[in-house]
């Protein structure tokens, strides 16, 4: 990764800590689902698509991408400049170190129990 | 090293594990409170049990039902009228009590008569009530009472009733948050699906983790109502029995305090594939994204946006007069758990405080992955935290004003440091945008009040100088 997209994968990573309470839900695969489900939709509407609304899992990471996006534009304004392309390389850094922060290097001793 | 060795815990060193100073370059792996964990011998904390985690927090809360304790009158005495949770039929929950009050000769030859009884005469007296949760404590664990097969015989004996059984006693966890567990574990698992009530919005959602305390589910209902979404239920503030019986009927659920009521959230998503949307309710940043998320869900957010502009103009002019005023205040947090991370950023953005320690009674380490995701750095992050540990922090942190309960309010009272409710509030409701306003009012006041000052002078002392030159002057 070049030392810009580094940087700027970091300012997501900070709005998303301070903002974003779908990244600590309780358990992995809540959290690996919400991952997922809220950047694959931020990408989709930052690179001007239409949301997938189909399912009330869409509609909710939906819900959540949209003001997620909003907040980007408004903080960050070099995402409107930015390429589909590039978007999708951002996000999916931001995706590895969300998963590595809140996952794979949490200390959280409750995240695979298996029941709620 | 991140985490702190307070001077008071040295003959404690395990406490190190329990509290956190956050600074930038800390790794998060390394920096995490172990939290939800027994409390360690040789510390007194603050904690309260299980059962009052179930009934205090989560049950006593409902509006229709009676709430039967067995147990000693003390286990229901203590759980009952220590929190102000208003309901729309006249306090209901509020005015009475009911228990078993079990005495040694039930202890020895056995309870279940009495809850039999007790239950009986319960109805007996409130005719008009059919609903009801049983609780059982530490003693009638122990004694092995069959609470489940006298709930039973109740039930069809009376068949117009209905009864929810809990059967957490004190002693079950490590703190109360062991009660919020089993009751929504055990309503998911006995209650939901067993009522279908009537759908009248195409946008329907439950309320989850908000207990109308000092009326905050009325204020927030009100932005429900002018959005057009049914509130399917209210887990559990000004809440019903029977809607919440019909918590699989909802398209959404928000969840407020996730740490009390995640486990229901959670389960229904898993059962009845309704999502769980998390949002914050305190503070005007937090309580906006939380109306227009769940408008994108419903596809209203034209309706939300409409709201929000009301709002704004009605109360931002208010909470900035208040900002103005609050700038740089030092501030801690010692509550149960989600307050912190609910509160911190809230109050830091919209009314210019500075949070500077927090610690949870029963928060678990999702909690504090949370707070100290959103919390400054500088701040202290403690679980379980014991009195001396207060005092030496207070020391180390320099507060204008503390969020806290009555407990650990009354030594704070005592150092002259400005105590708020923080479960119960002062002046509520805190939630939504005038309940921000009011929440800034009684920081406000609080960090001006000149009586602490006062109540710190040598009365022989014409101008102590304690008090500052400005409330010298107002005295």
């Amino acid at each position: 990764m070049n030392t810009m997209l580094d940087e700027r994968v970091d300012e997501l990573l900070e709005y998303v800590e301070e903002k974003c309470l779908w990244q600590f839900f309780s358990r992995a695969w809540d959290r690996q689902e919400n991952i997922d489900g809220v950047l694959d939709q931020t990408a989709n509407l930052l690179a001007g698509h239409a949301p997938r609304l189909a399912t009330p899992m869409e509609r909710l990471f939906y819900a959540d991408a949209k003001i997620m996006v909003d907040d980007l534009h408004s903080r960050f304004p070099w995402i409107s400049e930015s390429g589909e392309a590039e978007i999708r390389q951002l996000l999916d850094g931001l995706k590895g170190r969300l998963v590595e922060n809140v996952i794979t290097k949490s200390t959280n001793r409750e995240l695979n129990q298996h029941l709620y | 090293m991140p985490m702190v060795l307070l001077n008071c815990d040295t003959d404690i060193p395990e406490r190190q594990k329990h509290v956190y100073l956050k600074s930038p370059d800390d790794d998060p792996a390394t920096c995490l409170p172990v939290a939800n964990a027994p409390t360690i011998p040789g510390t007194l904390s603050e904690r309260g049990c299980a059962f009052c985690g179930a009934k205090l927090v989560i049950g006593g809360v409902l509006k229709d039902a009676i709430q039967m304790i067995h147990g000693p009158i003390g286990c229901a005495y203590d759980t009952w009228h220590t929190k102000r949770y208003p309901t729309d039929n006249g306090h209901f929950n509020m005015k009475y009590v009911w228990s078993t009050d079990m005495k040694e000769q039930h202890v020895v030859f056995g309870g279940d008569k009495r809850l039999a009884q007790a239950i009986n005469e319960a109805f007996d007296q409130m005719p008009d009530v059919k609903r009801m949760i049983v609780y059982t404590t530490c003693p009638t664990a122990l004694i092995g009472d069959d609470v489940k097969a006298t709930v039973r015989q109740v039930m069809r004996d009376r068949p117009d009733v209905d009864i929810f059984t809990v059967e957490c006693p004190g002693f079950s966890g490590v703190s109360q948050s062991k009660g919020h567990h089993v009751l929504n574990i055990g309503w998911i698992n006995e209650k939901v699906g067993t009522l279908e009530k009537e759908i009248t919005s195409e946008y329907t959602m439950n309320l989850i983790g908000d207990f109308n305390i000092q009326g905050d589910t009325f204020l927030l209902q009100k932005y429900w109502d002018r959005l057009g979404i049914q509130v399917i239920s209210h887990f559990t503030g000004n809440g019903s029995y029977d809607d919440l019986r019909s918590m699989h009927q909802a398209r959404l659920s928000v969840v407020n305090c996730a740490r009390s009521s995640g486990y229901i959230a959670n389960e229904l998503k898993k059962r009845y594939g309704i999502p769980r949307l998390d949002i914050d309710t305190w503070g005007f940043g937090y309580m906006t994204d939380g109306i227009r998320k769940i408008c994108a869900f419903f596809g209203i957010e034209e309706r939300g946006e409409e709201l929000i502009a009301e709002e704004w103009a009605k109360w931002k002019p208010q909470l900035d007069w208040y900002k103005e005023r609050l700038q740089g205040k030092r501030m801690a947090i010692w509550t149960g758990g989600p307050r912190l991370w609910h509160w911190t950023k809230a109050v830091e953005d919209d009314m210019g405080i500075e949070v500077v320690a927090m610690s949870s009674k029963f928060g678990h380490e999702e909690d504090f992955e949370k707070v100290i995701a959103r919390g400054r750095d500088g701040t202290y992050y403690i679980d379980d935290g014991n009195e001396l540990e207060f005092f030496e922090i207070v020391d180390l942190v320099k507060l204008d004003v503390i969020f806290t309960g009555p407990r650990v309010g009354e030594l704070m009272k005592k150092m002259h440091i400005p105590y708020i409710n923080g479960h119960g509030y002062h002046n509520g409701p805190y939630m939504g945008f005038e309940g921000f306003v009011n929440m800034a009012r009684d920081i406000y006041n609080a960090v001006n009040n000149p009586l602490r000052f006062l109540a710190a002078q040598d009365i022989r002392d014409p101008l102590p100088l304690i008090m500052p030159e400005r409330l010298r002057e107002a005295a």
